[in-house]
């Protein structure tokens, strides 16, 4: 696993969301990118019941990637990661009577894999309780694992497909500096579609954007 | 990489409810040779491994109602394997006639940020120790024998000190629920056992 950003694409305006991933598409195709199959990446919602503190308390992020299809991603909010293996669910539904699944929360990412030389781009259309909500481009660089040296490569490539709209460097990076990228996981890029999913759950319901 | 297809995808939603069934009991220090001898001839004809694993068991507390449990372990002797965090439910009271103890028990393998984890998920650790022996199989069936050793500095493996002069034996399978036809070759191997060690159906709650 190498270096990877996710991030946002606005929905043209005048288009829908569908038709936006099928322009992004249009564009990939053009460079050269070949389809691979497809991707998801998703996130359900956990909150604690025993709350025992006067703050409230953080929630619990339980998520899957495709890329790695037997294993739960479990986040708290800028606290502690975890790696586990896909019974972590089945532990879940034990620990309902402490953690409640705010289930209108569930998000998900699900679209078409590219490969482009040394490059994989996942275009998703992100949904929320069966609406589209937005449109997520996952970059991954595979063929290093120190962001400080291939940003400025990645930013390149972002711009030839998503022109000027491409992000700064995702901030899970910019605060390791020159660190290493966790090669073993991929808790850097759940964090960064954490941030995204958040990001679209605030946002308005786009008008127009209906089911898929 | 292609998304799986919905076949190979994992389980959620806890469809799979996994089962222990369970028989306990426990040997002497001098009679562990002769046990470990038996076992060598009665299970399937692989050396037999050992291990060395620390166990720390979480409890978190809800308003109401018995704390819930989980047990997480980590081998010292392959410091860099995952973490390993188990559920136990409450033993099944059903039916007297089955001859071992059923519970529930849900098993995840996880990193080494577990501990980290489990203490941000509102857990606390409530007691700790150090397990070393042997483990045999026998097809589904899995014979555990090993030493229990309480920490005497918390946290610290290398300090420890016996809790007992016994080997504490285990033999346990793991099943879809309703198999209880398994209960049946437990016992038959446990049959064989005797007289070095009797294993029983032991329920916890008693012991507490």
């Amino acid at each position: 696993m190498g270096v990877t950003c996710v991030c946002q694409v606005p929905v043209v305006e005048g288009k829908s969301v569908q038709q936006t991933v099928e322009q992004l598409h249009k564009r990939l195709e053009q460079l050269g990118a070949v389809k691979q199959g497809s991707f998801f990446v998703d996130c359900e919602t956990y909150h604690a019941t025993t709350n025992t503190g006067a703050q409230p308390s953080k929630l619990l992020y339980v998520m899957h990637n495709s890329e790695t299809p037997l294993s739960c991603l479990v986040l708290f909010d800028g606290g502690p990661t975890l790696a586990a293996d896909a019974n972590f669910d089945v532990l879940m539904v034990k620990l309902k009577s402490h953690f409640q699944n705010a289930k209108g929360h569930k998000v998900e990412s699900r679209g078409a894999r590219y490969r482009y030389a040394d490059f994989l781009i996942k275009v998703g259309t992100v949904t929320m309780s069966s609406s589209a909500r937005g449109i997520s481009v996952e970059v991954e660089y595979s063929a290093c694992v120190v962001p400080g040296d291939c940003w400025n490569l990645m930013k390149e490539f972002m711009q030839s497909f998503l022109g000027p709209s491409v992000p700064d460097l995702p901030s899970v990076f910019s605060s390791k500096a020159e660190g290493l990228f966790a090669p073993a996981d991929c808790m850097d890029t759940m964090n960064q579609y954490l941030e995204l999913f958040s990001k679209i759950r605030k946002q308005q319901v786009l008008p127009g954007s209906g089911v898929r | 990489m292609e998304a799986p297809p919905v076949t190979v995808m994992p389980v959620t939603g806890g469809t799979i409810n996994m089962m222990e069934y369970l028989l306990q009991g426990s040997v002497l220090d001098q009679s562990l040779d002769s046990l470990l001898h038996r076992l060598r001839g009665l299970c399937d004809n692989i050396e037999p491994e050992s291990f060395a694993d620390h166990e720390l068991v979480y409890l978190l507390k809800g308003r109401q109602g018995n704390p819930f449990i989980l047990r997480a372990r980590r081998s010292l002797a392959h410091p860099t394997a995952p973490w390993h965090l188990r559920y136990l439910g409450q033993p099944e009271v059903g039916d007297k006639s089955r001859h071992a103890l059923v519970r529930n028990c849900v098993d995840v393998a996880a990193s080494h940020s577990l501990p980290d984890f489990l203490n941000e998920m509102g857990f606390r650790m409530d007691h700790e120790f150090v397990a070393k022996g042997h483990i045999f199989r026998k097809g589904a069936l899995k014979v555990v024998v090993s030493k229990l050793s309480r920490a005497l500095v918390p946290g610290n493996t290398d300090n420890t000190e016996p809790l007992s002069l016994s080997y504490l034996v285990e033999l346990s399978v793991l099943a879809p629920a309703g198999q209880d036809t398994v209960s049946e070759d437990m016992r038959s191997f446990a049959e064989q056992l005797k007289p070095l060690v009797h294993l029983e159906k032991i329920d916890p709650k008693r012991l507490m």
